[in-house]
């Protein structure tokens, strides 16, 4: 929180922040007040449906649905993905072979690969968990790649000349210069995968979060699909702010005196894409706060 | 799974290994072994369309004259809404970065706006906007604005203070201000949150179209689909690949480092 040299000024920041969300609600709240309900609800009935979704236990089992077959796609991709950034980053030739391959697979819309996912598998589970897993590999592999290519040469010279094994090297070298951008890569993925899960299943599921979207969507109630809508973002805010940021300064509390900007940059100016890292942590930083 | 060849084979073919183990030879190893793979998936199911087919379809939709009309009208609307994504992004995120009250204003706005997906907001145009043009205009501009919003808001907050305090204190005139001083500074944030902003709005663009449009490159992929011919989806979506793809290599890519030059060999890059 650089933003705040005193608790007054962050206190008007949370101020204002809640006055930015309450000029947006008004202006619904206003809008609607100017047209037909069912073009667009008031906030209080979005509100009240909500409440109505929650109590009946329907958000949590889309939600577990959704999260589950995210989640387990997730970390398949997360294996293959480090699989894959670690040979990326090892040998050349690998690095050229998967180039290609990750480059495409980084650059399909989102829309090709939820129907892609509805030709093959039709409709069941398995479509959200392989997309997602094609989506989370790319930039997993890259990150990984950049990570491993990030090592510093100097301590694998002189774990090498202590002789220790290469277990210690990989646990005390080269698994902590990976580990951040690997987290990051993870991190910015799993929001973006979660979406991707919500896009298949409004194309062909039969349960979560996207398919109980598309379902409004057809029986034609805007007042589902806002609150669906509402609720969805409340769980990517919790998700992001909670789960992942507290993670995150877990595991890398031993570093949190190094100055970790400088460490990133000097890796990913040798990666395969070098603009990435800016635009992500970017993202990421206005997530963060 | 493929490591370097390591074979300790006779000359003349030691230079063949060696040749197929340059980095050219991976590439296109890689590239031919996906449309093999592709094909032979494609020829043992039934759903799955085959690359053959894929072109045979691309050149049958060219001589039926649909290919260039959808096309080109799709790349209209990407450029309209792109133009005003990049004024507008531009201009928030610097004064979030200007105003601390402004960006305390817009932070969790800009985060809900992150964390919409862009098919509610395809859905919700074709709701409220049904088959018109609003809907393929509004929708990248919601899906893509937030992300360069979030960059050139990072940008504005690392411009360099004492420049501007000198503008100031010499009275530079606004506009020089800006495209001397305040533009060069952020253009490497603003780059590279544009290139995820047009790759945002163009998936937002292609998903609307499908949804809610009835001319353009998403709706030809929408009307395929709807006729059970997956060469035909399949075709359409390798399309707005190919142009994403080429705009992003050809354009963006070299702009983006076009505006990092002048600070190469400095320390942050």
């Amino acid at each position: 929180m650089s933003l705040a040299p005193s608790t007054r000024r962050l206190l008007a920041s949370q101020f204002y922040s809640v006055a930015g969300i309450a000029t947006f609600i008004g202006i619904w709240a206003y809008a609607s007040s100017r047209m037909e309900h069912y073009v667009l609800p008031s906030p209080w009935t979005v509100g009240k449906r909500m409440v109505e979704l929650a109590q009946s236990g329907a958000v949590l089992t889309n939600f577990v649905d959704s999260l589950w077959r995210t989640i387990l796609g997730w970390l398949i991709a997360v294996v293959i993905g480090s699989v894959i950034g670690f040979l990326m980053g090892r040998y050349r030739y690998a690095r050229a072979f998967f180039h290609d391959l990750i480059y495409l697979a980084a650059n399909v819309p989102l829309i090709v690969y939820a129907i892609v996912a509805i030709i093959v598998f039709g409709i069941s589970g398995m479509g959200p968990t392989s997309v997602v897993i094609l989506f989370v590999l790319p930039s997993i592999a890259l990150n990984v790649a950049a990570g491993m290519m990030s090592v510093d040469p100097d301590l694998v010279g002189m774990s090498k000349a202590f002789n220790r094994s290469r277990f210690d090297l990989a646990r005390h070298v080269v698994i902590p210069t990976v580990m951040p951008f690997a987290f990051a890569a993870g991190r910015v993925s799993f929001a973006d995968s979660w979406k991707l899960a919500a896009l298949v299943e409004t194309f062909g599921g039969s349960s979560g979060v996207g398919y109980q979207i598309g379902r409004s969507y057809h029986l034609f109630s805007v007042r589902d699909v806002l609150a669906w809508m509402c609720i969805f973002v409340i769980f990517v805010v919790l998700l992001e702010r909670l789960v992942l940021v507290n993670a995150e300064h877990r595991l890398f509390r031993w570093r949190a005196d190094t100055p970790q900007r400088n460490r990133r940059w000097r890796g990913a100016s040798k990666a395969a894409a070098p603009a990435e890292p800016v635009s992500t942590s970017a993202v990421e930083t206005v997530m963060r706060k | 799974m493929t490591a370097p060849a390591t074979t300790s084979a006779p000359a003349p073919a030691r230079s063949w290994a060696a040749w197929l183990t340059t980095d050219v030879a991976a590439r296109y190893t890689a590239r031919l072994l996906m449309l093999v793979v592709w094909q032979a998936i494609g020829v043992l199911s039934t759903r799955i369309p085959t690359p053959v087919g894929t072109i045979e379809f691309l050149i049958d939709e060219m001589m039926r004259g649909e290919f260039w009309p959808h096309l080109t009208w799709t790349l209209r609307r990407a450029a309209i809404s792109l133009s005003v994504v990049l004024v507008l992004g531009i201009a928030i995120g610097w004064a979030m970065g200007r105003w601390w009250r402004v960006g305390a204003y817009f932070r969790d706005v800009v985060t809900i706006m992150l964390a919409l997906p862009a098919f509610i907001w395809a859905l919700l145009s074709a709701m409220w906007w049904g088959f018109s043009e609003v809907g393929p205009f509004v929708v990248p501009v919601l899906a893509a604005t937030p992300m360069l919003v979030a960059s050139t808001y990072e940008g504005a907050k690392s411009l360099p203070q004492p420049l501007i305090a000198m503008s100031t204190a010499y009275r530079v005139p606004k506009v020089r201000f800006f495209g001397w001083l305040v533009l060069p500074a952020m253009s490497p944030y603003i780059f590279a949150g544009f290139r995820y902003a047009v790759l945002a709005g163009w998936g937002a663009l292609s998903l609307v179209e499908f949804f809610a449009s009835n001319w353009g490159a998403g709706y030809r992929a929408a009307f395929w689909y709807d006729a059970g011919n997956f060469n035909g989806l399949m075709g359409w979506g390798l399309v707005e690949i190919v142009v994403i793809l080429a705009v992003d290599r050809l354009v963006l890519e070299r702009l983006a480092r076009r505006s990092r030059r002048w600070q190469e060999g400095t320390e942050r890059w």
